[in-house]
């Protein structure tokens, strides 16, 4: 039984001007002791869908439908609904998160060590010294330089990546089953965003903590994950394993953002290659499958009219494409697909749409 | 995210008060207001006519703090027939005595008589009394001296400010914060309370409570000033807890499990305070303006004790002791000065948009 669940998920934002379903029947599962990342492009609900798991969606969003089951001993327990009393001792208690944004995500009128330790209080029945010392032995795993000084340091006084590592001492100060990191090094320094990322990765593996990490890097998927769920325009359109995830991309949008990946190493010749037309917004999400005004497979009026299931290709790996299986082979062996093969098979009346001819 | 959304920095309190050290004007206010406390707590030993520390028979006492509360005097000089009068008393009854007495002898509640210090006259009254050399800002009608009225009424000028806009806070905030955090249907309430209360008349209603009480003290004029003059600080605290309520801290505080009164109390209030101290600023100014008006108007304390407002009053009834009108007019004129330049210099010092337009 997996740790964490979410079954056909409903996030939506009713604005003014309507319904807004910013995730839209997301499913996904995460094993004890794994990492799952999570990956899209910005606005495709990836963090909506991070921020439902806690319900921490801020009005006027609200959860809709699903559930989202958290394992517990003998059984698992529906997070979207628990009252809000027994909701606080899941946050930071069960489950820890870590933002995006470290500059602002520390309170900057409080020390480091007191937000450690009031995150230990909240769930630990700890006197104050005790919850002092374990926020210095979290400075200490999460290797700041200088624990005992920078204690009693307030958060302006700290870099970025700083920051995030206090963040992350914060997140993991209660030994949660699982963290939850959105966007962890998109603020960082690239020199930091490594270090940040190998700590997250070695500190999950020691404390056998299961980790969700929400990324629009392909890179950082490819070193942290166990296994990947790729989510477009409020859907989650293929999950797989990492490794067979890069090595047989199926949905026509992970191939299109594998083949968007600059190759390092390698002199880059031409243009860099992008995938045509824009994220659509949630107001105006195409029918049939979302990403059919930009696919380079779509087969009208199937595509546009029909809702591809997210099905099973291959063991463990999942695409929501009425065609996926059928778009040949992948070429390159990270995934690269070199010749972004438009489907020309005869008789099959396949055809490239792009944007400016979309329907 | 928003990177630009509040980075209170825990320094910000002490950069505040470097920039409203810079602020001449200010910074002269705020000696003028902490001399004013000091002439509040030390009125008795200013202007009085009980020694501050006097032997007599071979005992110590400090007769002058009967000025605070009348139980605080020693009961023996009533015993020994003093009738409050000390400095003839203290040497007949007992010869070997001493005393430090105040620097001004006079008192604020009656009229000093002939060679009760020695070899000095009696008190002149009417329009006698005008400024002199023992009678600094000169005397009333009946002969009191006006500048010890005016030291002894410090305290009342001071404690109204307080008091009220202590009651004010109080309710402002907790009222602004319940509506701003909580939103929907409470902050429909709050607001449209706060605009009800908007639109009561203070002094009418001072007046006509006043008119009902039997016995009105300034207690109750500073209690109604209280609940009734909150309500700017209420919409200033909405408007920072509905701002500082979707700042990422906030929802990094959520995501560990924080409840919503530690969320408001812990995590939004210390970063709300400095913009709500502006009003309450001003607020203890215009407190301390309409208490001096309702003195004027004869509703002021009881006498004896006198605020600077009923002084005011007294030189209604003669308009030629303009002594009544120039010293307690130009003391509320400076006092108010001072509380609005404080609060004037606590906005530029706290408002960061004033600061960049200055630089």
């Amino acid at each position: 039984m997996p740790l964490l669940e979410i079954n056909n998920l409903v996030t939506a934002f009713h604005t003014p001007a309507g319904r807004v379903p910013a995730v839209d029947g997301v499913s996904l599962s995460i094993e004890r002791g794994k990492t799952l990342g999570l990956v899209g492009e910005s606005g495709c609900g990836k963090s909506v869908t991070a921020m439902s798991i806690l319900r921490l969606v801020a009005s006027p969003g609200v959860i809709e439908s699903g559930e989202i089951l958290l394992a517990r001993e003998g059984g698992s327990v529906d997070l979207t609904q628990l009252p809000e009393p027994e909701l606080r001792k899941v946050r930071g208690g069960r489950i820890g998160m870590i933002f995006q944004e470290p500059m602002t995500s520390l309170n900057p009128v409080f020390t480091i060590g007191d937000q450690i330790a009031e995150a230990v209080l909240l769930h630990r029945a700890v006197p104050r010294a005790a919850a002092r010392a374990r926020a210095l032995e979290m400075l200490k795993l999460v290797r700041l330089a200088d624990p005992e000084q920078r204690l009693d340091e307030y958060p302006h006084q700290l870099s970025g990546g700083m920051r995030q590592r206090v963040m992350i001492a914060m997140a993991l100060a209660c030994e949660p089953d699982l963290v939850i990191a959105d966007e962890p090094t998109t603020a960082l320094d690239v020199t930091i965003q490594a270090q940040i990322l190998e700590l997250l990765s070695d500190l999950r593996r020691r404390l056998q903590t299961s980790l969700l990490l929400i990324t629009h890097d392909l890179g950082v998927v490819a070193e942290t994950c166990d296994e990947v769920a790729v989510m477009y325009a409020g859907r989650i359109v293929e999950r797989a394993p990492a490794a067979e995830l890069f090595a047989n991309p199926q949905h026509p949008y992970t191939i299109g953002l594998l083949a968007a990946r600059p190759a390092t190493g390698v002199r880059h010749e031409g243009p860099l290659r992008t995938i045509p037309g824009m994220v659509p917004l949630p107001q105006n999400f195409p029918a049939g499958c979302r990403f059919h005004p930009r696919c380079a497979y779509a087969r009208l009026p199937h595509c546009a009219g029909d809702v591809p299931p997210l099905r099973d290709i291959r063991p463990q790996h999942q695409a929501r494409c009425h065609y996926a299986g059928e778009l040949g082979p992948a070429t390159g062996e990270k995934g690269d697909a070199a010749h972004f093969p438009h489907f020309s098979n005869a008789g099959n009346e396949l055809r490239p749409l792009f944007p400016e001819g979309g329907s | 995210m928003n990177a630009s959304s509040p980075i209170r920095s825990s320094g910000f309190w002490a950069e505040a008060w470097r920039r409203f050290r810079r602020k001449p004007l200010a910074m002269a206010a705020l000696a003028f207001v902490s001399l004013l406390m000091l002439v509040a707590g030390l009125a008795p030993a200013i202007a009085g006519t009980k020694p501050v520390i006097c032997r007599y028979k071979g005992r110590l006492y400090a007769p002058c703090l009967g000025y605070f509360d009348r139980r605080l005097e020693p009961t023996i000089f009533a015993k020994d027939k003093f009738r409050g009068t000390y400095p003839r008393n203290l040497v007949e009854k007992d010869p070997g005595s001493w005393a430090v007495w105040p620097l001004v002898f006079q008192d604020p509640y009656r009229s000093v008589r002939d060679d009760e210090w020695p070899g000095r006259p009696a008190n002149p009254a009417r329009d006698e009394g005008r400024p002199s050399r023992i009678n600094l800002f000169g005397t009333d009608q009946a002969g009191v001296d006006v500048f010890a009225k005016m030291v002894h009424g410090t305290t009342i000028a001071l404690l109204v400010g307080f008091v009220s806009m202590g009651i004010a806070g109080s309710i402002g905030i907790v009222v602004g914060a319940l509506g701003g955090y909580l939103g929907g249907w409470v902050d429909m309430l709050t607001s449209r309370v706060t605009e009800i209360v908007m639109c009561i008349p203070t002094l009418v209603l001072i007046l006509s409570i006043m008119a009902l009480l039997e016995k009105p003290t300034i207690w109750h004029t500073m209690a109604i000033i209280g609940a009734t003059g909150w309500t700017g600080i209420a919409r200033l605290t909405r408007g920072e807890f509905l701002r500082l309520r979707q700042s990422e801290f906030v929802t990094a505080a959520r995501a560990t499990g924080a409840g919503p009164v530690r969320i408001m109390l812990r995590h939004i209030l210390p970063n709300a305070l400095a913009p709500i101290l502006v009003p309450i600023t001003f607020g203890i100014a215009s407190a301390i303006l309409t208490e001096s008006s309702l003195s004027f108007l004869g509703f002021g304390p009881p006498p004896p004790s006198a605020s600077w407002g009923s002084i005011l009053n007294d030189a209604r009834s003669n308009l030629s002791m303009w002594w009544l009108v120039v010293f307690p007019g130009v003391a509320i004129f400076l006092t108010v000065l001072a509380y609005n330049l404080i609060g004037e210099g606590l906005q530029e010092a706290t408002d960061p948009r004033l600061r960049e337009a200055r630089k």
